[in-house]
C-alpha cells in the first residue's frame, strides 16, 4: 500500500516572450545562440493581473475537469509567489476551487526543488493516512520579480503552473526520497527586498532604473557550482536508498534549469542520453513546475509509459534539493 | 595542458570567430564574454582541471592569462 501519481495537468499563460523578441531589446543578445547553447526559444509570462494563485486555479480546473472533486482531501501548493503574506494562497485557493471544508491546505515555499518536496510530503500524508486524494499545485510568476533590464534572467525563467493529484493506492508507486538543504547558498538565488527582513529598505544608490535588490538576482556560476557538487551526489544516494541502479531506472527527469547544465550533468553522472529528457525550448525555466511538465510531456509523447520507473531529480534555490522514484 | 592548447580551447568555447586572441586578450572587451560563456568556462575549468572557479573570482578576470593565473599557472606548460 502506499501512494501513486494519478493525473498531471499544467497550464501555461498566453503571453508569449520569444527569443526574436529579446534581441531586439539587447544588443550583443543573439536569439540563435541562446536556444543552441540554454535550449529555450520562448517562454510563457503571467498577465499584468495574473497572479501565482490565478495560474494555480487554471491549471487545477484543468485536471479536475474530469475528477470528482469531492475526493480531494487536501491541497498542497508550492509557489515563492503568494498573493499575499497571510492568509495562506491555498486557503484561498479551497475556495476559488468549490472544495468541501473538510480539506486541509497549505502553502509551502520552495523552488525548483519544490515538486520533488511536493510529492515527500503528498506520500507523507497519505501513508500515515491524513489524507487520501491529495492536489499538489505548482505556481510561479518569477518574471514579477525580474527588471526588465535584466536580460539574463527574462531569458531563462518563465511563469506557469502544474496540477497533481496523488492517491492512496494498493501498490506503491513513489519510493524513497534523499533531500538535502544548503543554506550558506541563500544569497545565490533572491529577492532581497520585499520580505520582512529588507521590507521598504531602499539604498541611497538604489536606482529603480536598473536592476536592484527589489528585482531577483541569480548568482550563475555559484549555483553552478553548487549544482556540479550536489548532484551527482544526490543521484548516487536515491538509486542506493531505492535499492536500484540507473540500468534499471526506465527514465530521468531532471529539473529543467537549463540545457547546458543539464547535457553538463548527464554526462558528468554518466546517464544514457535516450533516457535523459531536456526540453524547455517553448517554456524556459518555470522553477518547481519544472519536473511535473516534464512528466506529462513525456506522457503524452509517449516517451515513458504506465509502470516505468522514473528518476526525479529537483535542485536550486535555497538552496534546497531531492530525489526520489515514481512509478507512473 | 599547453598554454597555447588552452587559448585554442577556450576560443572555441566561446566561439570566437573574429579578431585576435591570445593570452594578452582582455575578455571584457569581447561581446562573446556574456553569462553564459562564464557558464562555459566554469564547466571546463571543472571538467578539465577540476578547478571550480566562483562569482566572485569572475569578477577579477581580465585577460585570458588572468583567467589562466585563477586556474593555477602550475597546470599549464
Amino acid at each position: 500500500m502506499g501512494s501513486k501519481i494519478k493525473k498531471i495537468e499544467y497550464y501555461l499563460p498566453k503571453n508569449v516572450l520569444t527569443n526574436s523578441a529579446l534581441e531586439k531589446e539587447y544588443k550583443n543578445w543573439d536569439a540563435e545562440k541562446i536556444e543552441r547553447k540554454v535550449g529555450i526559444r520562448e517562454r510563457r509570462i503571467a498577465g499584468e493581473n495574473e497572479t501565482a494563485l490565478d495560474m494555480a486555479f487554471k491549471s487545477a480546473q484543468k485536471i479536475l475537469a474530469d475528477y470528482d472533486k469531492s475526493k480531494i482531501d487536501f491541497l498542497l501548493l508550492c509557489t515563492q509567489s503568494p498573493d499575499y503574506y497571510l492568509p495562506t494562497s491555498a486557503c484561498i485557493l479551497q475556495e476559488m476551487l468549490g472544495l468541501g471544508t473538510s480539506v486541509g491546505a497549505f502553502d509551502f515555499n520552495l523552488g525548483c526543488s519544490g515538486y520533488v518536496y511536493g510529492l515527500a510530503i503528498a506520500n507523507g500524508l497519505i501513508c500515515s493516512n491524513i489524507a487520501e486524494n491529495i492536489l499538489l499545485i505548482t505556481s510561479e510568476t518569477y518574471s514579477k520579480y525580474i527588471h526588465p533590464l535584466d536580460c539574463g534572467n527574462r531569458t531563462i525563467f518563465g511563469d506557469g503552473a502544474t496540477s497533481t493529484i496523488i492517491e492512496k493506492n494498493d501498490q506503491n508507486g513513489i519510493f524513497e526520497f534523499v533531500l538535502g538543504t544548503d543554506g550558506r547558498g541563500y544569497k545565490n538565488l533572491i529577492v532581497p527586498n520585499g520580505g520582512l527582513r529588507n521590507r521598504f529598505k531602499k539604498q541611497d544608490t538604489m536606482d529603480n532604473n536598473t536592476p536592484n535588490d527589489d528585482n531577483l538576482y541569480m548568482n550563475g556560476p555559484e549555483i553552478f557550482n553548487f549544482t556540479i557538487e550536489a548532484v551527482p551526489n544526490l543521484v548516487e544516494k536515491a538509486l542506493s536508498k531505492n535499492k536500484t541502479t540507473m540500468a534499471d531506472v526506465n527514465f530521468v527527469i531532471f529539473h529543467q534549469a537549463n540545457k547546458y547544465m543539464l547535457e553538463y550533468l548527464r554526462d558528468k553522472i554518466n546517464i544514457p542520453k535516450e533516457k535523459f529528457y531536456i526540453n524547455l525550448v517553448q517554456t524556459g525555466n518555470t522553477v518547481s513546475s519544472t519536473i511535473p511538465i516534464a512528466l506529462k510531456q513525456c506522457l503524452d509523447n509517449k516517451m515513458i509509459k504506465i509502470g516505468d520507473k522514473i528518476l526525479l531529480v529537483g535542485f536550486g534555490v535555497g538552496y534546497s534539493y531531492g530525489a526520489t522514484i515514481i512509478q507512473i | 595542458m599547453k598554454a597555447t592548447e588552452f587559448v585554442e580551447l577556450l576560443k572555441n568555447t566561446l566561439e570566437i570567430n573574429a579578431g585576435n586572441f591570445s593570452e594578452e586578450t582582455n575578455l571584457k572587451d569581447r561581446k562573446e564574454y556574456d553569462s553564459m560563456a562564464v557558464l562555459s568556462i566554469t564547466a571546463l575549468t571543472d571538467r578539465k582541471f577540476g578547478v571550480k572557479l566562483t562569482g566572485d573570482q569572475f569578477k577579477n578576470v581580465t585577460t585570458v592569462r588572468s583567467l589562466m593565473n585563477l586556474i593555477g599557472t602550475e597546470k599549464f606548460s
